[in-house]
């Protein structure tokens, strides 16, 4: 086995390139992984981590380069294609299906399994593989709701197993499960490895990428910055590798007193089970503030909380002194919270109506007399709004799904702005997916709220978005508060804190 | 970077353009012919083009487009539709009746208050508890025919009054409930366009998670839609009772597959956000007219049903092709 590890590489990957449009998302990327070899894929967002494992799952189609698995060159067309030839792809999102038992979830999907079900012969495999997960204990017949969300985990890894793959990539496995049940994943993931397959493990979470692959592919831009064996790197060289020179802002913000010190937003003791342990913060007027973490970390549970859509969360709220009743939107919004979800589509936009409708919908209240809408405000209204968001106001009647995704997102972001019952702004993630120009202008209208007198609450893990933007940074990892930064700030320490938590950082060796 | 995506972009989109618009002129031109037919076969029709045909369409469009008005509301707020408009109409219409002693307008009163109370509990339990309309109405609607047989003892129910009789009016030689279609969907219309509640519903009718998102009262919208339907379905069980004197728990006929027809036939999506009291309006008449064309051809029944529902199929289609055209 160690001589063929060495040698001959199980799987390689030539140069492969990827665009979107004229975005070149993966612009040359090869590495090798051997049989039995852990191999982690890491990078900041939009580093094209995800977008080579699409091209090696068979959901993207490379525009050029080269996969092959033992030797021979690949064609991935489909997902059916990459089964086919070995490729198994355990998803970021769980997809096991939580009505269905163990072992039917285990035959979705499995090309061995014909169209009439073989239970028994099949029963006999699927046992000797989910004991070889650390799995004995758990019967086929369970039905998956009854398992913990590492379990399930778990069930996928073997589902991917059980199509006889040579090469399973794990899509951020751990990135919601507690320490306890990644443990199980990782002893899983040294098991597929020593069975003789290739792993590459796509993380965030650098510390267990240290603690359990032999090899580590950094990309930066779309392009392969460097593969090295972990015995070679340390946290912070690995940061190194990531960012390249890394983003620092240097002066704290002046504007801290420009809002006097009065409190605006108190939260309290803010906890959602499974996914944010007693989180904390106070904001004045005129601050702008980042809760920092990356998928899983709880950030953007912390501010659907706040705006009322978690009903199982507990938290004290306070907006201006005066305390909000929980898990209710309406009376969050009531209370002067305005909330501006990371999905723009499903919970954001009334796509198909005007963009005028967009902008007032939140405010109908405003623009109406005894409940008949009063055209000279709307009017009104509208227009000072499309002017402070920079939109063209001849488009105010068109609908908003026929605007670019970065207007959208100004009208999504705009339609909380302008108002004097607006005290509280929470934006989770306020400019993924939009272009630079597009952030920009969204960053300027945020800024611009704050400084007539908004609470701006915001989560990203974009470096320079937080650097750029919030006056102070909290970072989270695993549901709970790492640290709170003001004034100068190292990108680097806030990518540490959002990938490895606080506790290990004494652990690694400077 | 950004100068290279511009002219990608606009490349990107021409052809788009071009297929969305050679759709939407496939699409316009077979509602034309559609309408050049419907115009041809009705000029050929004997007795089809005169004053009393008209009459006789709108009085019988009058019944069903009243309810189907607050059906509307409930299909553009985003609760598809009420399966439980017959039953409703029936007890409201039995109330009516047996109020009849104590005067026409207290007896219309109860009644209104009946249907907009029974259907506002439906509402809110869709509103609050995000229940499934369709499952929540066809429970109810057992639920409302059970109780209305309990309490009446399954016999059918005689007016102690005289009073509503004055519901079977002709004035101008058109029936009343004519004047009340015409009157209620100016009204709904108005609401539908120029009040707050109006356009909530349509926000809310779109996309739920966003309007609850943005902080929308969701529930309390869904439930005022859901009492003024009531209301509306409670001044169809007053006419219906009034024109046949006589009520029981089958008084609502086919009355909640009618509605529903009237309401897609005027083009108002079944998934909401879209749609208006007008079109309704104009489904009922278009249905009306159509049963009344095949009528006077000496068509018998069962093809005027079958025409009934391949309308609503056409006209589902149309929307639905058209709505994709417009999301390409």
């Amino acid at each position: 086995m160690p001589s063929t590890r060495t040698d001959e590489p199980l799987v390689r990957v030539d140069g492969l390139v990827k665009s979107f449009g004229s975005t070149r998302a993966v612009r040359g990327a090869s590495f090798s992984i051997a049989p039995g070899e852990i191999h982690a894929l890491c990078g900041h967002n939009g580093a094209g981590k995800s977008t080579v494992v699409k091209m090696l799952s068979g959901q993207e189609i490379p525009d050029d380069g080269e996969i092959r698995i033992a030797g021979e060159v690949r064609d991935l067309r489909s997902r059916q294609a990459a089964q086919r030839s070995g490729v198994a792809l355990v998803d970021q999102e769980l997809s096991v299906v939580p009505a269905l038992t163990v072992a039917e979830n285990l035959m979705l999907g499995d090309l061995r399994v014909g169209w009439v079900n073989r239970r028994r012969s099949s029963g006999r495999r699927f046992r000797t593989l989910l004991d070889s997960l650390g799995l004995g204990d758990i019967g086929l017949d369970r039905r998956v709701s009854e398992l913990s969300m590492g379990e399930r985990q778990l069930i996928e890894i073997a589902r991917a197993l059980g199509q006889e793959a040579r090469l399973v990539i794990l899509d951020e496995p751990t990135a919601t499960l507690s320490d306890v049940e990644s443990d199980y994943v990782y002893a899983a993931v040294r098991n597929v490895a020593a069975a003789g397959c290739a792993v590459l493990f796509v993380s965030h979470r650098l510390g267990e990428v240290l603690g359990l692959c032999h090899n580590v592919t950094v990309m930066r831009d779309g392009a392969v910055v460097a593969t090295t064996p972990v015995a070679e790197l340390t946290i912070d060289s690995l940061i190194v590798q990531m960012l390249g020179e890394a983003p620092h802002r240097l002066d704290p913000r002046s504007g801290d007193d420009r809002g006097g010190d009065a409190d605006v937003l108190t939260v309290s003791g803010l906890s959602v089970p499974g996914r944010v342990d007693a989180f904390d913060i106070t904001l004045r007027a005129g601050q702008v503030c980042a809760v920092a973490g990356q998928l899983g970390s709880g950030a953007s549970d912390v501010l659907r909380a706040i705006a009322g859509l978690v009903p199982a969360a507990t938290a004290e709220v306070r907006v201006d002194g005066v305390a909000v009743r929980p898990g209710h939107p309406a009376a969050s919004a009531g209370a002067g919270i305005a909330f501006v979800s990371n999905d723009r589509k499903a919970e954001g936009l009334f796509l198909d109506k005007p963009v005028s409708w967009n902008l007032l919908a939140t405010r109908l209240p405003h623009v109406t007399r005894f409940g008949v809408i009063n055209r000279r405000r709307w009017t009104a209204t509208l227009a000072g709004l499309v002017e402070l968001c920079g939109l063209d106001g001849r488009r105010a009647g068109h609908s908003v799904g026929s605007l670019s995704g970065g207007n959208q997102q100004k009208v999504f972001v705009g339609r909380c702005l302008g108002r004097d019952d607006v005290r509280v702004l929470l934006l989770d993630d306020p400019t993924r997916g939009v272009d630079v120009g597009g952030r920009a202008a969204i960053h300027a209208l945020l800024r611009d709220a704050a400084r007539r007198g908004m609470a701006v609450l915001f989560s990203s893990t974009e470096l320079e978005e937080l650097l750029d933007l919030a006056d102070v940074v909290v970072t989270m990892h695993k549901g709970v508060v790492v640290q709170r930064h003001e004034g100068e700030t190292a990108g680097a320490v806030l990518l540490r804190e959002m990938t490895h938590g606080a506790a290990t950082v004494a652990e690694v060796p400077r | 970077m950004n100068l290279l995506a511009t002219p990608s972009r606009l490349d990107a989109e021409a052809p788009h353009q071009s297929r969305r618009s050679r759709t939407d002129v496939a699409i316009t031109a077979i509602v034309v012919l559609a309408v050049l037919a419907a115009i041809v076969m009705g000029l050929s029709t004997h007795r089809f083009v005169t004053l009393a045909n008209a009459k006789a369409i709108l009085t019988s469009a009058s019944l069903v487009g009243i309810a189907a008005l607050g059906l509307t509301l409930i299909t553009i707020g985003g609760s598809a539709v009420s399966l439980a408009v017959s039953q409703t109409v029936a007890v409201a219409g039995m109330v009516f009746l047996s109020a009849q002693s104590l005067g026409l307008l207290p007896a219309f009163v109860i009644a209104v208050v009946c249907g907009t109370v029974i259907t506002g509990l439906q509402g809110a339990v869709v509103g609050y508890a995000a229940a499934n309309p369709v499952v929540l109405t066809i429970a109810a609607s057992f639920a409302i025919t059970g109780v209305a047989t309990g309490v009446s003892g399954g016999t059918t129910v005689s007016p102690t009054g005289t009073g509503y009789d004055v519901l079977n009016a002709t004035p101008g030689g058109v029936a009343l409930s004519v004047y009340v279609l015409i009157v209620m969907a100016l009204v709904v219309e108005w609401v539908l366009r120029r009040t707050g509640f109006g356009r909530s519903l349509y926000l809310i009718g779109e996309n739920r998670p966003a309007a609850r998102a943005a902080g929308l009262p969701v529930g309390r919208t869904t439930v005022v839609a859901w009492l003024a339907a009531g209301a509306l379905f409670a001044v169809t069980a007053a006419f219906t009772a009034a024109f046949n004197t006589s009520a029981n728990v089958n008084l609502g006929g086919t009355l909640t597959f009618d509605a529903i027809a009237a309401v897609l036939a005027g083009g108002t999506p079944i998934s909401g956000g879209r749609g208006s009291a007008l079109r309704t309006l104009a489904g009922a008449v278009l249905i009306a007219a159509v049963s009344d064309i095949l009528l006077l051809r000496g068509y018998s029944t069962g093809v005027q049903i079958m025409v009934k529902g391949l309308i609503v199929l056409f006209v589902v289609v149309i929307v639905h092709l058209r709505a994709k055209g417009r999301q390409a």
